[in-house]
């Protein structure tokens, strides 16, 4: 019986394991920090998630469909760096699209080697990771480049609407539409059916290649996306901008729900993950906690989130049960 | 050490081999290896020299050692250990860190126990808990590295002069200490990947998970304990990078994580479980060390590396992957 309710409330916990975040950080927060729980603390909290926001939205429907891409934050800094260098010389807003247009090409270039190439996801981004990061030192020569138009990035952050800032908005926006094609219609759903078992979706009459082939090109869409957002809004193209981002998206994906293994997730989960990181992330910057603590906290969020699931979810108790049983059935008689 | 194994195969777990894709298999590493030093010897007078050859390997050692361990993880089916730098970290800056409180040697050694706890603990979440392995490592390399970084307050940890720092630094018959030490893990390892039942229990494991499970192998111990070698390995690199540098920072392992799981496909090792072996990834990091070499002597960029790297990944798998389709059509 203990068993039983401890499994329930901890699949309750799972389950709705954001509003537990999102509720426990503001308690906390309320309690800390004195003029926590305002609209300006949201709208900050909102803005400042939308680089890693962009990305974790961007790896959602690879990992639903069952793939890794480790490139993304090699993408922002190309698309980042891109951006800011071609300024000057077209322009701000076509600017912004070349920066765009290198994301969605270093998607294209994963999709290839993943789907043309037959190369393992894992292995093909790792790849692409290294390369790009090289590339964005060479081209740069491993120096930030600064904007020629500072102020043309500005008004990303400025006030828009209560709790939204022009980029935050982008993201929201970006969030719904992504949610609506996942669940509303037949491409998306088809989507879970690739990332759930592949063979049987092609058996099904779906080119599951062709999902693939597209969640990489929208991960690597995202990914310029976060890029030309972080380079206006900083107005300066780093090369080594999005290293330091792939865990926190990947942390945010987690926290939201969506698996490794495919098959399932949301873009609001994902949404909801970028969020809880966020105001966990202002709320330790608040109370002055070190990044490098933060690290720590984030770290551990993310292994006890996945443990909770993994314990709680009862794959794990068969699976362990069967080993169990089949590590002494060869040597001793079965008694049952 | 140009008599390059095939990988051990366990009968009915791991498919045999056939054809083209085998002896390519074979010979292709000692080829690369033969290829890059000719390519050095033409291009640079000073590529082919002993203390030129020495510092290569020298240099490439320590990550060598990660390497290592990583071929265990990646032949039992473990993916990759991302957590590397962490544990790098942790001990590189407990060697120094403790240092006057316990001396110098016990520091190095209580370096390497934490480094291999924090292996243990990467082995339980993967091995017991079954949690995807890159998400379980990536937590657990934050976690390590941002309390490392919080034990010595985010800044750099100096050593003090110490018998054991000078040893490591020095050269036994003309060798450097490093060197020594990746050549007898690598001899160690060897055999036990090739030779011993926790070998072929990893083979097992990496190969057909369930069948391994239903043979009496014990599935999640032997996947647990490919992390706790590669967290000790990764102490020791730490270790010996910090007392030979006199100190130590939190990122002294960045990017090793990438570095030694390049090594080990290129050496021809599956990160997908049930092939490799250990000789395939020295050559790996042979060839790793090469490449970096040439750029350097040719007078690319250093920033070139990764591109280079990257690029005969893709070459070294999709070549890997094509005969292995080949291969299974005929």
């Amino acid at each position: 019986m203990k068993r039983v309710t401890f499994r329930t409330a901890g699949t309750r916990i799972v389950q709705y394991r954001l509003l537990v975040m999102l509720a426990a950080v503001a308690i906390f927060g309320a309690v800390s920090v004195n003029d926590f729980l305002t609209f300006d603390t949201f709208q900050s909290v909102l803005d400042r998630a939308t680089v890693v926001g962009f990305l974790a939205l961007g790896l959602t429907p690879v990992l639903i469909a069952g793939q890794i891409d480790l490139s993304i934050g090699s993408a922002l800094s190309m698309a980042g760096i891109t951006t800011i260098f071609m300024q000057p010389i077209i322009g701000n807003v076509p600017a912004a699209l070349a920066g765009l247009a290198v994301g969605v090409l270093i998607g294209v270039i994963n999709g290839i080697i993943v789907v043309v190439f037959k190369i393992n996801s894992l292995v093909a981004t790792l790849a692409t990771l290294l390369i790009f990061a090289s590339l964005a030192l060479l081209v740069t020569n491993s120096y930030p480049l600064s904007s020629a138009d500072p102020i043309f990035g500005i008004p990303l952050t400025s006030d828009l609407l209560v709790i939204l800032t022009p980029r935050s908005a982008i993201f929201v926006a970006a969030a719904l539409i992504m949610f609506v094609w996942l669940k509303a219609t037949p491409s998306g759903r088809n989507l879970y059916a690739v990332g759930s078992n592949a063979p049987a979706a092609t058996s099904a009459g779906i080119n599951a290649n062709a999902y693939l082939f597209m969640t990489f090109v929208i991960s690597g869409f995202c990914a310029g996306a976060a890029g030309v957002l972080q380079s206006l809004s900083t107005a300066a193209g780093s090369p080594v901008a999005g290293a330091v981002m792939l865990i926190p998206a990947i942390t945010a994906v987690v926290i939201g729900g969506t698996r490794l293994e495919g098959g399932r997730g949301s873009s609001l989960a994902t949404f909801g993950g970028v969020l809880a990181l966020g105001a966990l992330t202002a709320l330790l910057e608040y109370n002055g906690v070190p990044s490098y603590t933060q690290a720590v906290y984030t770290g551990l969020l993310l292994i006890l989130l996945i443990t909770l699931d993994r314990i709680v979810s009862g794959d794990g108790t068969t699976t362990s049960r069967t080993h169990r049983r089949g590590r002494v059935a060869p040597n001793t008689p079965s008694n049952s | 050490m140009t008599d390059l194994k095939a990988p051990v195969t366990v009968p009915g777990i791991v498919g045999a081999r056939s054809g083209a894709g085998s002896v390519l298999g074979r010979i292709s590493i000692p080829i690369a290896i033969v290829v890059l030093v000719v390519i050095g010897a033409v291009t640079s007078p000073s590529f082919l020299t002993p203390s030129n050859l020495l510092n290569v390997l020298n240099a490439n050692s320590t990550v060598g050692l990660i390497a290592l361990g990583m071929t265990f993880v990646a032949v039992c089916g473990g993916l990759a250990d991302l957590s590397v730098p962490a544990n790098v970290a942790m001990g590189g800056l407990i060697a120094l860190g403790a240092q006057p409180a316990v001396g110098a040697v016990p520091a190095a050694i209580l370096g390497l126990v934490v480094a291999t706890l924090g292996g243990v603990v990467n082995g339980v979440l993967v091995g017991y808990l079954r949690i995807n392995p890159i998400i379980a490592t990536l937590g657990t390399g934050s976690v390590l590295l941002g309390l490392s970084q919080l034990v010595i307050g985010g800044g750099i940890v100096y050593g003090s002069p110490s018998a054991i720092a000078d040893f490591v630094s020095g050269s036994a018959l003309g060798v450097p200490i490093f060197i020594w030490i990746f050549v007898i893990v690598a001899l160690i390892l060897q055999p036990v990947l090739s030779r011993t039942a926790f070998g072929r229990w990893n083979l097992a494991v990496g190969g057909n998970y369930a069948a391994a499970a239903a043979s009496a192998v014990p599935v999640r111990f032997t996947k647990g304990m490919a992390f706790v070698l590669t967290g000790f390995l990764s102490g020791l690199c730490g270790v010996l990078l910090a007392l030979s540098n006199g100190q130590a920072r939190p990122i002294i392992g960045t990017g090793y994580e990438f570095v030694a799981i390049t090594a080990v496909v290129i050496g021809g090792s599956s990160l997908f479980g049930g092939r490799g072996s250990i000789i395939r990834t020295v050559g790996g990091v042979l060839i790793t060390a090469l490449i970096g070499n040439l750029i350097i002597l040719i007078g690319f960029p250093t920033q070139a590396t990764g591109l280079i790297t990257g690029a005969i990944v893709l070459a070294a798998v999709g070549v890997d992957a094509y005969f292995r389709r080949k291969a299974g059509r005929e």
